[in-house]
């Protein structure tokens, strides 16, 4: 079957042990005032603009063939400063597996593995399962929200070798307020993840006045106790690419007093 | 390392001690009718006599440049004559050698001077005058210290490490005193560690101590580096060759290697330019070490490999335990020290215009893909007879004190005498052969006169053909054999078309994979290219992929940059790797870049280059440069402080593709 990913990154090395590949998934249940990567929420492909090179020559808004082009009105081919892209793009599991096993050959014993991330990877698992199954014998990793189903969440991470997920906030109705959902599902999962046996770490974005609070840390040290936890320093660059995508940074909002 | 003297060095304070000379030296020694050789002498003695002994508070490693300037030793009627006669390199004065130090180090200038000629004679005199001046200096100060070492060297051999590192300065000073320039380190962890181990042995030294002294001995390379000449402040020479196998086959890396790795990663300076020779059995350890130095955003170390090195080099002739000792020239090119005399940067064949030419001559007439790259590998032929036939008779001014390092009259040549070529802009044409075999002979979606008109006009007509050119056709750098293998042919042909030539020294040409300054005047030979690229747009820097081709990431990049036979165009010139600096953000991403260096070399690359970058950072400083003095990035075999360079080569370096994490 086809998933839809919106990017693969060579020579990733925060995604999990070794220099990994890492497939970001296009999709995601929550929506956090923070996300970095705005282009991962939604599953449907995004037309990508950067505003900073266009001269306003209008060529892209001459009509074109293109029926990839047809759902946005504008012509992604014909930019002289690639100012337009569509982010997204659907793909078999064997496809992908195709494209993305080279990197794994090229670099030999100095391969760590595949790491799914996303947007959020368990939002496909249909495909997540089948692109795992073309992927047997490498070493593989998530990179997850945790919010999914618990059959779905315990079926995938059998077959992984390395799980990381998010806990961000500890408080359930801070949790619905920042991310768009509750954590029950979340910290339900988490239980599992902690009796699968399998290695995992928890992380948690450092979130100025929201998730660094002494209290939500505390709060976090207190469910994942002596688990593996890693966390992430505030990403300065967060906001960039939300204009890309007409959007609103919604973290700016949300500092506004 | 003492603070208080880097920061008097790093703040130029000590250039409150320079004068210059306005002595008319070509005029005079015309009138006279000096020889050259009888000139250089004279100017070497007058600059020695003319040099005073400064010593600041602290300093460990002494010898500064007083007199800021060095009046040439002939008229400008005279150089018009010499070159209407011979072919000059550059200059015409000697560069780009690696002179033997080491063993006089070992021996003393004394001991060189019993086989020396009159004028190297009359050279080691007057540097041996000079270093006295330095030694009633000491003494005036009551530095007992360097009265010790000064009394000792460069008289006689150095018996321990400060010694050793004070010889190396005063010879290094008297080769750009004597004005040769470009000059080389060579391989200095090797031949100097015999002394950090005997005094190690005897606990001179703590490794920290140790440290300290190198420190203030790298140091001294910053000292007088901005009166050195070069294309840009920064390009310099002063390249120094760590590790490598030694003619036993072990594989050096010793204490020293490591303080070398750790001083430059502490000085935070240009110079000197650290290379390290690495090959397949290297242990991760050492790449892990070497990464915390290109954390360090100098663009140092520059790494090349042994096991395809130093076969290559045998292959082209040189005896394997010369072979064994190759170190670089100023930035890259592969030469041998004390014995080499190669000119590794000569000239420079541009793939791209070779292109170019058969572009505008035959693509109207060439049937097929094959015809058309046979007759750019011709022109390739044909650009190459035209460099190598333009070097006859070429001609150097001799130096009397450089002879006394390399054991020969060397202007005239040694037992190497071999010229190198660069080849500029590789992936430029690989990006167009690709797109031209693609779109007009292949698929046949673009026709040829309207590529033609295309690049005629800058793509002012046509330009519904530029994005697809530029952002959508394959490019070199993506794991592609479609453009890789066009690359790999490109730089067999160039090979091909050196091979079995020789030069008018008797030796002969070597291809290379660098660029120099070329990838900015290459570049503004021909207009714009098939590849998408627009008139005056620059090509990447030496062994590179193009600036504006959009690649999967550094494991594509190095997959299809190790797939060319190396073995036959081994001049030199790197692949260059852009890293941001979050990538070094911790223990494990340093590790794995080092692992990823390590791979590259398994792959059979034969030279690789990172840096650090950051590029907003880059940005702010074109903005205010006040804030960003000490910022230092790469420019083709050579850092330099960004704020000093112009604002071409600033745009160059911030056009480049940094991989984040």
């Amino acid at each position: 079957m086809n998933g839809t990913i919106f990017d693969i990154k060579e020579m990733a090395v925060h995604d999990g042990p070794g220099i990994r590949t890492t497939v970001f998934f296009k999709g995601c249940p929550l929506g956090c005032v923070w996300c970095h990567n705005p282009e991962g929420l939604s599953i449907k492909p995004q037309l990508m603009y950067k505003s900073k090179n266009c001269t306003n020559c209008g060529k892209c808004r001459i009509k074109c063939e293109h029926p990839e082009c047809e759902p946005f009105g504008r012509c992604i081919h014909i930019c002289p400063e690639n100012c337009l892209s569509i982010s997204g793009r659907e793909i078999s599991a064997k496809g992908l597996a195709k494209e993305i096993i080279p990197t794994a050959q090229i670099l030999g014993d100095g391969f760590g593995g595949f790491t799914f991330s996303g947007g959020e990877p368990l939002m496909q698992s249909d495909f997540l399962l089948e692109l795992i199954n073309e992927l047997k014998n490498y070493h593989l990793c998530i990179e997850t929200c945790g919010f999914c189903d618990s059959n779905t969440f315990k079926k995938v991470i059998e077959k992984l070798d390395f799980i990381i997920m998010d806990i961000k906030l500890a408080d359930n109705g801070l949790h619905q307020k920042y991310t768009g959902v509750g954590n029950g599902q979340i910290l339900e999962n988490y239980e599992i993840l902690r009796a699968s046996g399998k290695p995992y770490i928890i992380r948690t974005p450092l979130i100025s006045g929201i998730t660094d609070t002494k209290e939500n840390l505390d709060a976090i040290q207190k469910i994942i106790d002596d688990s593996k936890w890693e966390k992430l320093p505030e990403n300065t660059m967060a906001g960039a690419k939300y204009n890309m995508l007409g959007l609103e940074f919604p973290l700016k909002k949300t500092k506004q007093p | 390392m003492h603070t208080d003297l880097y920061n008097f060095i790093i703040n130029k304070q000590h250039h409150a001690y320079r004068h210059t000379v306005d002595w008319n030296l070509g005029e005079e020694y015309s009138q006279k009718g000096l020889s050259p050789i009888e000139r250089m002498a004279d100017r070497f003695e007058r600059m020695t006599n003319e040099e005073k002994a400064v010593i600041f508070p602290n300093e460990q490693i002494v010898f500064l440049r007083t007199v800021a300037n060095l009046p040439d030793c002939f008229t400008e009627k005279e150089w018009e004559e010499i070159k209407s006669k011979y072919y000059i390199h550059e200059l015409g004065y000697l560069s780009n050698l690696s002179p033997n130090y080491y063993d006089t180090i070992a021996s003393g200038l004394l001991k060189m001077r019993e086989d020396a000629d009159e004028y190297s004679k009359r050279s080691i005199d007057n540097i041996i005058k000079l270093s006295d001046k330095y030694l009633e200096e000491a003494k005036a100060q009551g530095r007992e210290d360097l009265v010790e070492v000064l009394t000792q060297v460069p008289r006689y051999g150095a018996r321990n490490f400060r010694e050793a590192l004070q010889f190396f300065r005063i010879l290094h000073y008297a080769l750009w005193l004597e004005g040769n320039y470009h000059n080389t380190v060579g391989r200095f962890d090797k031949s100097i560690y015999p002394y950090l181990k005997a005094d190690m042995d005897k606990g001179v030294y703590t490794r920290e101590s140790a440290l300290a002294l190198l420190e203030d001995f790298f140091l001294s390379f910053n000292k007088d580096s901005d009166i050195y000449v070069g294309v840009q402040q920064g390009d310099n020479g002063q390249s120094m060759m760590l590790g490598g196998l030694d003619e036993n086959g072990e594989y050096v890396f010793n204490l020293l290697t490591e303080l070398c790795l750790e001083a430059s990663c502490n000085n935070k300076l240009i110079d000197p330019k650290i290379n390290l020779r690495v090959n397949k059995n290297t242990p991760k350890e050492i790449f892990t070490k070497a990464t915390h130095l290109t954390k360090a955003g100098l663009g140092f170390p520059q790494y090349s490999n042994d096991d395809i090195v130093i076969p290559a080099l045998e292959k082209l002739g040189y005896e394997h335990n010369d072979a064994v000792n190759y170190a670089v020239a100023a930035c890259w090119e592969f030469i041998i020290p004390s014995v080499g005399a190669d000119v590794a940067n000569i000239g420079a064949m541009s793939y791209s215009k070779a292109v170019d030419t058969v572009l505008h001559s035959s693509l109207l007439e060439c049937e097929t893909y094959d015809e058309f790259f046979a007759k750019v590998k011709q022109e390739i032929g044909n650009e190459c007879d035209r460099i190598c036939d333009g070097i006859k008779n070429l001609w150097f001014v001799p130096s009397p004190f450089m002879n006394v390092l390399m054991g020969c009259n060397v202007a005239e040549g040694s037992k190497y005498n071999n010229f190198g070529i660069h080849g500029t802009g590789i992936a430029t044409a690989a990006d167009s052969l690709a797109a031209i075999k693609k779109y007009v002979f292949e698929e046949k979606t673009i026709d040829k006169a309207t590529l033609l008109e295309a690049i005629d006009s800058n793509y002012e007509k046509h330009s519904e053909i530029l994005p697809i050119l530029r952002f959508e056709a394959p490019k070199l750098g993506n794991n592609d054999d479609f453009v890789d293998s066009i690359a790999t042919e490109l730089l067999d042909s160039f090979s091909q078309a050196l091979q079995g030539r020789t030069n008018c020294r008797g030796g002969i040409f070597r291809a290379g994979t660098g660029s120099a300054m070329f990838y900015l005047w290459h570049a503004n030979e021909i207009g714009a290219s098939a590849d998408g690229r627009r008139a005056k747009e620059p090509f990447g820097t030496n062994y590179s992929v193009s600036l504006f081709a959009k690649v999967k990431g550094p494991v594509s990049v190095i997959s299809s940059m190790t797939k060319q036979h190396f073995e036959n165009a081994i001049n030199g010139g790197p692949l260059t790797l852009e890293f941001h600096q979050s990538v070094f953000a911790d223990e494990d991403g340093i590790e794995k870049v080092g692992s990823l260096v390590k791979r590259y070399i398994e792959l059979g690359g034969h030279q690789l280059q990172l840096n650090t970058v950051n590029t907003e950072q880059l940005l702010d400083a074109q903005q205010h440069p006040e804030n960003y003095k000490q910022l230092v990035v790469r420019i083709w075999g050579w850092s330099a402080y960004f704020v000093e360079l112009d604002k071409e080569y600033q745009d160059h370096v911030i056009a480049r593709q940094a991989y984040t994490v």
